[in-house]
């Protein structure tokens, strides 16, 4: 256990001494906290013109940052956004025609991953395009066939991409182009599968859903289109899906850090929240952290799209505690959809049910568990408020039950049983190990209720990793095993309370060694910074489970306060026959919860049948409604996908 | 980068071999992935390889995600329909020029086939469901009329009995008497099946195998299933070939189960596995051109022949292949 800051201490000691230095983090960590607070309110009071003036600044840096990077000099600098952004500027555009025949000479491989770059260049940088650098781009659609690939992502890519790059040659045949269709069956299929996505995600909800890893692959599919498609009817639709995509961030984050549960997040990312693609987009977006090096943040501030205000008010209006509701659904199920799976047209899913609470200091999210996504799922997580530096920062608490199977690789993806697991693990190497960190289980429900949360795990025998795993940042400070069963620990302005059913024991994290090895392939790079110091209490019971008890440290006079206000707390819980647990919050609410029943609060048995697509203080979306509307304080913007139209408006005054 | 320029220097392997027959037909492997792939979503050497009289494989169409099979028009030798993750791609003139002929609605195709009586009719198996064409591979539609589940990886189209078609599915075997309008279950064990092949020798032997379920044999053309080969019937079997030339001689494979062989019509089987360098088999197949030549596809272990029922076995190159079929195809018609 680690003791309290002492007045008494020399602050030039505190420094030298790790244990200390962690003290003083927590400190700095609420004087943030008091500075985010005032940042929050700050933001609240600012004009729409000074919040687009700020976004406008940082565009602007990002984009004078992108034509430095194209030099005459060194013509193996500069990626095709750096040059899109010189053309689109109309400076050094002779380096950068130059630089863009270099990086376009050799036969493409990256299929949709070259798509995005290759269309953004001749979008934005139409006007300043040479013969030369147009019949190299010709060249290339003739004759390169880019896969599809097999993700949602992938396909928005692929599709908004095609899409655009057709539009750019009205009238070309079929001769012209990669797949033997002329542009205008290519914009017709591109077209109709974006409305039926569209449509899917504004109705449904979306399947790679709040993915802080994925997020830019939609940022860049939709403001290419807001940005770039002729038909003012599409273009609107994507300008619309986008503010959808960003207020869906903007409402679950934390000064920037997406925070809950993920349908995909990647093993670095899982630990390091603020190395997040999303986290990048936060900066740009509403000023959030520092600026990452990030290629979608070039795209988005080339495509000229700015957030709408609103947005930014919501991402940063943490003045008081909410509860964020949202549906989604898995991926499409081919096979072994399971009972629990409904059909949507002619393809299986599973509803997806999102609960965040998201507190001034801190967010905890979670989904129900199960397989809802395949490979990088998580489930839950908890993330707070921290002071450090987003690149440095591990402020986040989860647990999982590390599963790997052919049942789940057969069902999402269309290869064969006995190698699907080795396909998998090619690309994402931890998938296949005990000690991995992202990973959605059969064996796992979770239900959440405000700062609480209770899973609950039943695996079968033989099952591949027969682990039960919670995951305990580096950052977090004063963990103590209380002679009760809580385990007690406190992340930034947040203290935690997490109380395991069965016994376990701590390993560090990548106790196997995976990625201390390098042997992580590309999702390992870097370990050594984000990866270490972290562990993890990993149980093997079979029948198993844990309560989660989250607080903001200013609702109680000190650390001990908290500790025992859940102590007192009723708690009463079996792992046999199945696991079961009934616990009295810190709000007086009663959850009671039993694997394979219906969760119940106050005795009564929750209705997920009423699930929202969206609900929370912030914005308001029934199921099928193909629409979002988006409220703060007096403002309203309301996303209608049914009529193609956003309204803007004010609110009346609210009692 | 190594390995994936071993893959193409090793496509010219297994150029020692017996004497080659003359070929009547053009023999293609149907390749998904390759050892030096890292990610499913994103082709390096999927595609189809055409084997030259000389041994060697060389790339035959467009290099586009998850290739699974090829398909010949019985009534033009230059109209072919190939089959992939990424939709059904057509060529007019023998492989000049290639057209994606499905939408977006349409990926993961896992087989596909002509109606041997009417060009007209194709059928596709996708893992999203069963596919017909009605007007010869340039338009399709969802044949889910009759199936509970839409998963399927495998389908025949009897060559003796106009517009039937067998379908292996997540539940089974599937029967259709109305070129895929509609389905009934045949009296087949709840299995997912991975492969059905109908003999060319006899039209009424057919043949499925089955992920956990093992070998089934019918027949009477699909009707009525019995399992054969009892010491692998909890094996997952991905390959199937039944001869050309002899309804009795038949072969199975699969993950772990190696390379099995039957000469008496599935009453006794023997393991041909000796001298292949690995045990799991996706891909078999009796070469039509030569009696008994035997050609198995391991894992991304190579590509090997036998021409004494797999006794022994000869390097057919395509090391590192993940392939999905082989296809046999009239060199003219």
């Amino acid at each position: 256990m680690l003791g309290p800051l002492s007045s008494g201490d020399n602050p030039l000691n505190m420094l030298l001494n790790p244990v200390k230095r962690r003290s003083i983090m927590v400190l700095m960590t609420l004087l943030m906290g008091v500075q985010g607070t005032l940042a929050g309110a700050e933001a609240g009071r600012l004009s729409d013109a000074e919040i687009a003036r700020r976004f406008q600044d940082r565009r602007r840096e990002v984009l004078d940052s992108s034509v430095a990077a194209v030099n005459a000099a060194d013509l193996a600098k500069g990626g095709y956004f750096d040059v899109a952004a010189c053309l689109q500027r109309g400076e050094r555009v002779d380096a950068a025609l130059a630089r863009f025949a270099k990086i376009t000479a050799p036969m493409p491989t990256e299929n949709m991953f070259w798509m995005f770059p290759m269309v953004s260049v001749m979008m934005a940088g139409d006007r300043n395009l040479d013969a030369r650098a147009r019949a190299r781009i010709a060249e290339l659609w003739r004759t390169y066939w880019p896969s599809r690939g097999d993700t949602e992502n992938h396909w928005a890519m692929y599709y908004s991409t095609l899409y655009l790059a057709a539009q750019s040659y009205p009238g070309a045949g079929p001769e012209k182009w990669f797949n033997g269709k002329s542009s205008a069956e290519n914009m017709a299929e591109a077209r109709s599968y974006l409305e039926h996505w569209i449509s899917i995600t504004t109705s449904i909800g979306q399947g790679e859903y709040d993915s802080p890893n994925y997020l830019e692959e939609y940022v860049v599919a939709l403001c290419l289109l807001s940005g770039w498609a002729d038909d003012p009817g599409l273009k609107h639709r994507a300008h619309m899906l986008l503010d959808y995509m960003i207020y869906d961030y903007a409402v679950e984050s934390l000064e920037g850090y997406y925070g809950g549960a993920h349908s995909r997040v990647y093993p670095k990312q899982i630990i390091a929240p603020g190395q997040t693609p999303a986290m990048a987009l936060g900066w740009l977006l509403f000023g959030f952290g520092e600026r990452q090096a990030n290629g979608t943040v070039q795209l988005l501030a080339l495509s000229g799209y700015a957030p709408p205000p609103i947005l930014e008010r919501i991402a940063r209006d943490r003045d008081r505690p909410y509860v964020e509701r949202e549906l989604k659904r898995t991926r499409w199920r081919m096979r072994n959809a399971g009972p629990e799976s409904i059909a949507i047209g002619d393809k299986r899913t599973v509803p997806v049910y999102k609960y965040s609470y998201v507190d001034h200091d801190f967010i905890l999210g979670s989904t129900q568990g199960g397989l809802l996504q395949p490979i990088q799922q998580q489930t839950w997580s908890l993330i707070w408020r921290t002071g450090l530096p987003a690149t440095k920062a591990a402020n986040t608490f989860f647990g999982l039950q590390p599963y790997s199977s052919p049942v789940e690789g057969t069902m999402y993806f269309g290869g064969d049983w006995d190698t699907l697991t080795d396909m998998i693990a090619r690309s994402k190497r931890d998938y296949d190990t005990p000690d991995k960190l992202p990973g959605g289980s059969p064996f796992e429900q979770v239900f959440q209720q405000g700062a609480a949360l209770v899973a609950l795990y039943d695996i079968p025998e033989g099952t591949r990793f027969p682990l039960v795993t919670v995951f305990f940042s580096r950052d977090l400070n004063n963990t103590d095993e209380d002679a009760s069963g809580w385990i007690f620990a406190q992340g930034g302005p947040a203290y935690l309370a997490y109380r395991p059913f069965a016994a376990g024991e701590w390993k560090p994290n990548d106790w196997t060694g995976l990625f201390r090895s390098g042997d992580a392939g590309w999702v390992g790079p870097g370990f050594s910074e984000w990866g270490t110091g972290h562990r993890c209490y990993v149980s093997g019971a079979l029948r198993n489970g844990y309560v989660v008890q989250v607080a903001p440290a200013r609702n109680f006079p000190s650390y001990e306060a908290f500790k025992s206000a859940v102590r007192a707390l009723p708690l009463k819980f079996a792992t046999s026959p199945a696991p079961e647990a009934t616990f009295t919050t810190l709000d007086g609410t009663v959850l009671h919860v039993k694997y394979g029943a219906p969760p119940q609060v106050n005795k009564r048995p929750v209705d997920f049948s009423a699930w929202p697509l969206f609900e929370s203080p912030f914005g308001h979306a029934k199921r099928g409604s193909h629409q979002l509307e988006i409220v703060h304080r007096g403002e309203r913007l309301l996303l209608d996908f049914q009529r193609n139209a956003s309204e803007q408006s004010a609110l009346p005054a609210q009692p | 980068m190594i390995r994936r320029l071993s893959f193409f220097l090793l496509l010219a392997a297994g150029l020692r071999a017996a004497p080659e027959p003359v070929s009547t037909h053009r023999f293609y492997a149907a390749v998904g992935m390759t050892k030096a792939q890292k990610n499913t979503s994103t082709p390096l050497d999927s595609g189809i390889y055409l084997r030259g009289e000389d041994g060697k494989w060389t790339l035959f169409g467009p290099r586009i995600l998850g290739v699974t099979s090829l398909a010949m028009s019985p009534a033009d030798s230059q109209v072919l329909l190939l089959a992939s993750a990424d939709g059904i791609v057509r060529t007019n003139d023998g492989g000049k020029s290639w057209r994606k002929v499905t939408g977006w609605e349409v990926a993961d195709v896992r087989s596909i086939v002509f109606d041997p009586r009417d060009p007209r009719k194709v059928y596709a198996a996708t893992t999203w469901g069963p596919l017909r064409s009605e007007d010869g591979g340039d338009t399709w539609a969802l044949a889910e009329k009759g199936l509970t589940k839409l998963y399927c990886q495998t389908i025949v189209a009897d060559t003796a009995r106009p517009g039937r078609v067998l379908l292996g599915t997540e539940d089974g075997v599937y029967l259709s008497t109305n070129r895929a309008a509609s389905w009934r279950r045949a009296r087949f064990p709840t299995a997912s099946v991975l492969r059905l092949a109908q003999s060319a020798a006899d039209p009424k032997l057919v043949a499925a195998v089955t992920q956990g379920h093992g070998a089934w044999l019918s027949r009477d053309a699909g009707r009525s299933w019995s399992a054969t080969d009892l010491s692998t019937a909890t094996a997952n079997l991905y390959a199937l070939a039944l001869s050309p030339h002899d309804a009795a001689q038949m072969a199975i494979g699969g993950w772990g189960a190696g390379v099995r062989v039957s000469a008496d019509g599935g009453q006794n089987w023997s393991d041909r596995t000796a001298g292949l360098p690995a045990r799991n088999i996706f891909v078999l197949a009796f070469d039509p051109d030569a009696k008994g030549r035997l050609w198995a596809s391991t894992f991304e272990e190579g590509t090997f022949y036998s021409d004494d029922l797999g006794a022994t076995w000869h390097d057919g190159g395509l090391y590192g292949a993940y392939a999905s079929d082989f296809v046999f195809l009239p060199a003219r018609r």
